[in-house]
């Protein structure tokens, strides 16, 4: 079963077109990745799937049926655009949003305390939300968005100015919640952050989908024709070889993207002539290129 | 609903809680206390000081009827005063004590003198009424104090009196058929349905005043409603909210629950007044109590539900359509506006309360919660036409639901620049 399906939606707001012809279906408990990069349509997008907006046309089904307000009580959402309410306690204003989800306050406060302790700020319960650290007032932000236990949680930006420590912190629970077939939505401008948790994907540029599907398959489609090298030495073969279509510098190393039809093992024995090679690894293309490539595809 | 409920819940506790909240209801009626007793306590301490003047007449007997008529007349109101300091919290101010010697060297040389001790403060005041002055009716009054135009007013009138029943007496009245004359007329004053007027003065403070905390209380708690849609939209809170609860919800319980927070603080105000003030009070309080009818508080109650519902959607929608405190600042004032030129009417109509003025800015729905209010506070007017500027106002308050809901419902999710009013008037045709 899909927990949101989305078919020819469009949305624009005066001349601008946000959202242009997208379609894609999330399947129930499947970790999925809505990507592109800033001002692409992703928030746009979440906004119509939780009826912040409403699509000009085009159809949006969440849990199966076409949205309600009932079905808001299953979602969990993290903007973007973190808020809190400045002066509120932690505790007090965790419970309010869990209310307002349709929790009874008991409930709400139990499970409050709860998540404080799984996320290490149970101390802070009491305190007012502008003496917290940033970093606290995201895990609240965090907590806010799952204390009802949703079915569908949508992460705006879920890793945007987190540590790394706080950042795996919260990759767990979100594993967790996988674990417990719970889906998840994804949406970030940051590919690497996500490529690792998600399970299939759709790229959006300028409103419109540029490629979606299988992560796996997306990347097979792709094929190993990427490859990292390592070396000491001249690096003009970069800018000379017919078997290179386009590389990344990125100064301790570069990331090579083989001309089509190129043999890999031919460019190793090129580099070796010129220079002392300590890595020479075949790889996937990352998300990231994949994007760069489909866009620039579609631009020319 | 329930949406509706929690949030207003929310906005309310959080209100109450503050000690800004505290600290209002408590200094609002120190201030205003302070107002009415602080000028009664500052004259006390000018003319407490004990006078002494001195009655310069040809004869004896015409000096110490003077004399005399005065003492009369500054113990009465002395009396009147202290009368008034014990039954009222207003403390009025005591005429200060008199000593009055009565002289009959009417030469110059000694007006001269007197007057020397008038300069060096020996004495306060001369009353020059030699024969002539008292034939010519013209009699000089020398004081360091001449712009004292009340006590001048007193003393003139003794003089009058003092004159008039020495004139009686020669025509050979007894002192009591002389004291029948002077006795004096009491006014009572009545409508043309026979109900008798309170003091008129009385109804004119008892109205401003509480017309004043219904102006006071509805721009307050309006700026406060568009604080707190600021503060959401600053916070960035406002998409979470989105999230769960429609902004229709979120205008509403903003407005019921700050509403709340005034209508608490108001009966706060209301029960400290009633319990405290009034029976300590006795006679004034009486008057005021009279002023205060249930009908009374119960319009109070209505125009402030009224006011407060209109100006706080204004409020509102200003609130989402800003970014800012200081763009705020800029729009409030065609919220302000109206606000002013009602207390302007107000006091108007408080005077001429059947007024053209009056009538038509009680009609109007963004003055008419103060102006009506001001109108059935000092002469109720006709049922019809309250019943009407209520329905206007009602009517007006619906329209601008509904209207500011829409510029609220796109407004909370525009960050960036302010925006234009042909922007503002797209933003209506949202479906």
């Amino acid at each position: 079963m899909n927990v949101v399906e989305l078919s020819q939606v469009k949305k624009s707001y005066d001349q601008f077109v946000a959202v242009d012809d997208l379609s894609f279906n999330i399947e129930q408990g499947a970790v999925f990745g809505l990507l592109g990069p800033n001002g692409a349509g992703k928030t746009s997008t979440i906004r119509m799937m939780i009826g912040i907006t409403a699509p000009d046309t085009g159809q949006i089904n969440v849990f199966g049926r076409p949205f309600e307000r009932k079905s808001l009580q299953r979602i969990g959402y993290l903007p973007e655009e973190r808020g809190l309410y400045k002066k509120m306690k932690v505790l007090d204003q965790l419970v309010f949003l869990g209310e307002l989800h349709g929790m009874n306050p008991a409930a709400a406060k139990q499970k409050a305390m709860e998540w404080c302790e799984r996320l290490e700020i149970a101390e802070k319960l009491q305190s007012k939300v502008e003496e917290l650290s940033k970093g606290m007032q995201q895990k609240i932000q965090f907590i806010a968005a799952l204390l009802h236990d949703p079915d569908f949680v949508i992460m705006d930006e879920p890793f945007v100015g987190l540590d790394p420590v706080n950042a795996s912190l919260l990759k767990d629970v979100l594993l967790n919640l996988k674990k417990q077939g719970k889906t998840i939505l994804f949406s970030t401008h940051r590919m690497d952050q996500v490529e690792k948790l998600c399970d299939s994907i759709c790229l959006i540029s300028r409103g419109r989908s540029v490629l979606q599907g299988n992560l796996k398959q997306v990347k097979a489609r792709y094929g190993k024709n990427n490859v990292q090298i390592e070396y000491d030495g001249n690096g003009d073969f970069l800018e000379h070889s017919q078997l290179i279509g386009s590389y990344n510098n990125y100064g301790n190393y570069v990331e090579v993207r083989l001309a089509p039809g190129a043999d890999p093992q031919q460019l190793l024995r090129m580099v070796a002539e010129r220079s002392r090679v300590s890595k020479f690894e075949l790889m996937e293309p990352s998300l990231e290129e994949i994007f760069i490539d489909v866009v620039g595809k579609n631009d020319a | 609903m329930r949406n509706v409920w929690l949030i207003a819940r929310r906005e309310y506790l959080e209100r109450v809680r503050t000690r800004s909240f505290m600290v209002m209801t408590v200094l609002i009626p120190v201030l205003m206390a302070g107002l009415m007793i602080g000028p009664g306590l500052l004259a006390d301490r000018i003319s407490h000081r004990a006078k002494h003047l001195v009655v310069v007449a040809s004869g004896e007997a015409t000096g110490e009827a003077i004399r005399d008529q005065m003492l009369d007349a500054q113990q009465l109101s002395r009396d009147t005063a202290e009368q008034a300091r014990r039954s009222s919290f207003k403390k009025a101010a005591i005429p200060p004590e008199l000593t009055i010697d009565v002289d009959t060297d009417t030469t110059n040389a000694h007006k001269a003198e007197l007057t020397k001790k008038v300069a060096t403060k020996e004495l306060d005041g001369i009353i020059w009424a030699p024969e002539d002055a008292l034939a010519s009716r013209n009699i000089t009054l020398i004081t360091r104090d001449v712009s004292s135009f009340i006590e001048n007013a007193e003393i003139q009138q003794s003089l009058n009196q003092s004159l008039s029943r020495q004139a009686l007496s020669n025509k050979g009245l007894n002192a009591q058929e002389i004291q029948d004359v002077f006795r004096p007329v009491r006014l009572d004053v009545q409508d043309a349905a026979g109900k008798g007027a309170a003091n008129p003065q009385i109804v004119f403070i008892v109205s401003l005043v509480m017309a004043m905390i219904l102006y006071m209380s509805v721009l307050l708690y309006g700026i406060n409603v568009m604080r707190a849609v600021l503060d959401e939209k600053t916070s960035r809170i406002m998409e979470v909210m989105l999230s769960v609860a429609k902004p229709k919800e979120m205008m509403a319980g903003k407005i019921l629950g700050v509403g709340s927070v005034g209508l608490t603080q108001i009966a706060i105000w209301a029960a400290v007044t009633l319990a405290y003030i009034v029976p300590s009070a006795a006679a004034m309080g009486g008057q005021i109590k009279s002023v205060l009818s249930p009908s009374l508080l119960v319009y109070f109650a209505v125009f402030y539900l009224l006011g407060y519902a209109l100006y706080s959607t204004l409020y509102a929608a200003i609130g989402s359509m800003v970014n800012s405190e200081q763009e705020a600042q800029q729009l409030q004032f065609i919220v302000v506006l109206p606000l002013v030129a009602a207390v302007g009417v107000m006091i108007t109509a408080a005077q001429f309360p059947n007024s053209a003025v009056a009538i038509w800015f009680s009609m109007i729905p963004l003055t008419s919660p103060l102006v009506m209010f001001m109108r059935i506070a000092v002469q109720t007017p006709p049922m019809w036409q309250i019943a009407l500027s209520i329905v206007l106002l009602a009517g007006t308050i619906y329209a601008l639901v509904l209207l500011c809901g829409r510029i609220y419902r796109v407004g909370v999710l525009m960050y960036g620049k302010r925006p234009t009013l042909p922007e503002i008037l797209k933003w209506l045709k949202y479906a």
